[in-house]
């Protein structure tokens, strides 16, 4: 017989996972809540096939005006953060100024945005694509920063040149700072545009909650609600993964409290171009 | 390259042979200007090992950096066989730093191949290269391990065979073994000399441990506090290959005490 020993980790999370969905059915089902503030799980999802085409489109703006910020809060902070972190004078100039905008609660501007832009896509995307501007640009400024003066050294002493340093050592040695900041501001841009469309907007999932809660189906809102907890998770299992195929250099534990299996890290070629 | 061969061969200096002449060097600090170098004359032979001691702050590692290229001293002549060195050239010189600076990125065998990457080198050239250069350090068998997955004395292995890809006649080594611990040192101090006698490169290095100054030089020099000038040189002239029980005997506690009596004379 084995001996007896604690459930592994990942045991005791899928029971978690489990007990949460059976909370979640049996609760209001032994009417312990009315089902106004919490519907059985089986509720939401009937509601959610039966609704599917009206779900289904709600997401897929969702995950529009999400791409489009993630592509400007990405692209701009990436190239402004690699300037500030790279250029001294700008650094000392701008980095005081960026840190105390990102502790702006940027929700303020998106009045401004839907009287600029209407309630249209544009001032989601706008919104969320500022809100998640911030992380990706003080950390890929920070990942530029950060870099040991001793690569750039080693490597000029082995003749690279101005460019070769910039592809060969800088760009992936601030590689997993900047990849910190792209999760980070990803799961942001989510945050944005949902928060943009549940307080003004007229499509999008975060929409179909304010509208299914102010005529109180909470069934509905539910599985609205479920729709942006799936897409988030998915978010952070594609970057995690991605994280890991890329930066899988990486000491353990280093990047991420990952659930890493015990597998050993394939020798990808990271930059061996 | 042939044409600096060449031009090192009319000047009638050997390649690998490093040539100093009253070389000074001034830098802007915050107090006005600093005199980090002075008067500094040197001749290593090739094929010579050369040590240079020193007090923090002396400026031996400014001159380690002027032989590879990396930085221009305000006066006087640095030759490296018979050239000067404007930029660096990994395939004249090469150079090991103190920590191991190489990249966590890349494996052992990457990063021993990327001087040979920069040039586009043919790819299964420079990966038989690289291997050949593991091999020489003593590491087969650790090609595809990253750095974090190697010992400190390990990286400092991947350190020299990187500086060693080329075949540059002359190997710089600014205090590669600084952040090892006593035994790992001294292994790896007696693993340099078996490389060195294999390759017969010309090497100068730069310690703090004037034990590992007497057990690998063939000559000591030994620099003053700034502005760094040379006070002294030593001939170490213990037979080799060099063991570790000549560290016990008296002629080797004599060459220590000698320059331990110079850089205490140099504060």
């Amino acid at each position: 017989m084995k001996p007896s020993r604690l459930p592994s980790p990942q045991r005791v999370r899928w029971a978690m996972l489990v007990a949460t969905l059976l909370a979640w059915e049996l609760v209001p089902r032994a009417g312990w809540l009315p089902e106004l503030f919490l519907p059985s799980l089986s509720k939401t999802l009937l509601v959610l096939g039966s609704d599917w085409s009206i779900y289904g489109s709600a997401l897929l703006i969702t995950l529009g005006e999400v791409a489009i910020s993630m592509l400007i809060a990405c692209g701009g902070g990436i190239a402004l953060g690699a300037i500030v972190g790279g250029l001294a004078r700008l650094r000392v100039l701008l980095m005081p100024i960026f840190s105390s905008l990102y502790a702006v609660p940027i929700v303020i501007l998106y009045p401004v945005f839907t009287a600029w832009f209407g309630v249209g896509p544009e001032s989601k995307i706008a919104f969320a694509g500022i809100y998640a501007f911030f992380p990706v640009m003080l950390s890929t400024a920070a990942g530029i920063r950060t870099i040991d003066p001793q690569y750039l050294v080693a490597a000029r002493s082995m003749g690279a040149t101005l460019s070769q340093q910039v592809t060969r050592v800088i760009i992936p040695a601030s590689l997993p700072t900047v990849f910190t900041g792209l999760r980070l501001g990803g799961a942001l841009a989510i945050i944005g545009v949902v928060v943009a469309e549940m307080l003004t907007a007229a499509a999008g999932i975060g929409y179909l909650v304010t509208l299914n809660r102010t005529i109180l189906d909470s069934p509905r809102v539910f599985a609205a609600l479920l729709m942006i907890l799936l897409l988030s998770i998915a978010y952070d299992i594609a970057t995690r993964k991605l994280e890991r195929r890329l930066l899988s250099w990486q000491p353990a534990g280093r990047s991420t409290i990952a659930m890493r299996g015990a597998s050993s890290s394939p020798t990808t070629n990271v930059s061996a171009a | 390259m042939q044409q600096l061969a060449d031009l090192g061969d009319t000047s009638g200096s050997k390649p690998g042979a490093i040539e100093v002449r009253d070389l000074s060097h001034v830098y802007d600090g915050v107090n006005g200007q600093v005199k980090a170098l002075e008067d500094i004359s040197m001749h290593v032979a090739p094929g010579k090992f050369t040590v240079i001691v020193g007090p923090s702050g002396c400026g031996k590692t400014s001159l380690l950096m002027m032989m590879a290229g990396l930085r221009a001293q305000t006066s006087g002549e640095l030759l490296c066989h018979g050239a000067p060195i404007p930029q660096p050239d990994p395939k004249r010189v090469g150079v090991v730093f103190q920590e191991a600076s190489l990249y966590p990125w890349l494996t052992a065998v990457q990063n021993v191949e990327f001087p040979l990457s920069l040039r586009n080198d043919p790819k299964t050239e420079r990966r038989e290269r690289a291997l050949q250069m593991l091999a020489l350090v003593g590491l087969e068998g650790f090609a595809d391990r990253y750095p974090h997955e190697l010992s400190g004395g390990m990286k400092q292995r991947v350190s020299i065979a990187r500086g060693l890809v080329q075949d540059p006649p002359v190997l710089l080594m600014d205090e590669p073994f600084a952040a090892l611990d006593e035994q790992t040192r001294m292994t790896m101090g007696h693993e340099l000399l078996r490389i060195w006698s294999t390759t017969s490169k010309t090497v100068v290095f730069i310690t703090h441990s004037l034990t590992e100054a007497v057990y690998l030089a063939d000559e000591v020099l030994v620099m003053s506090a700034r502005p760094g000038r040379i006070i002294d040189r030593i001939a170490i002239d213990l037979p080799r290959p060099r063991t570790y029980e000549m560290m016990a005997t008296d002629k080797f506690g004599g060459l220590r005490e000698r320059i331990w009596q110079q850089i205490r004379s140099a504060h």
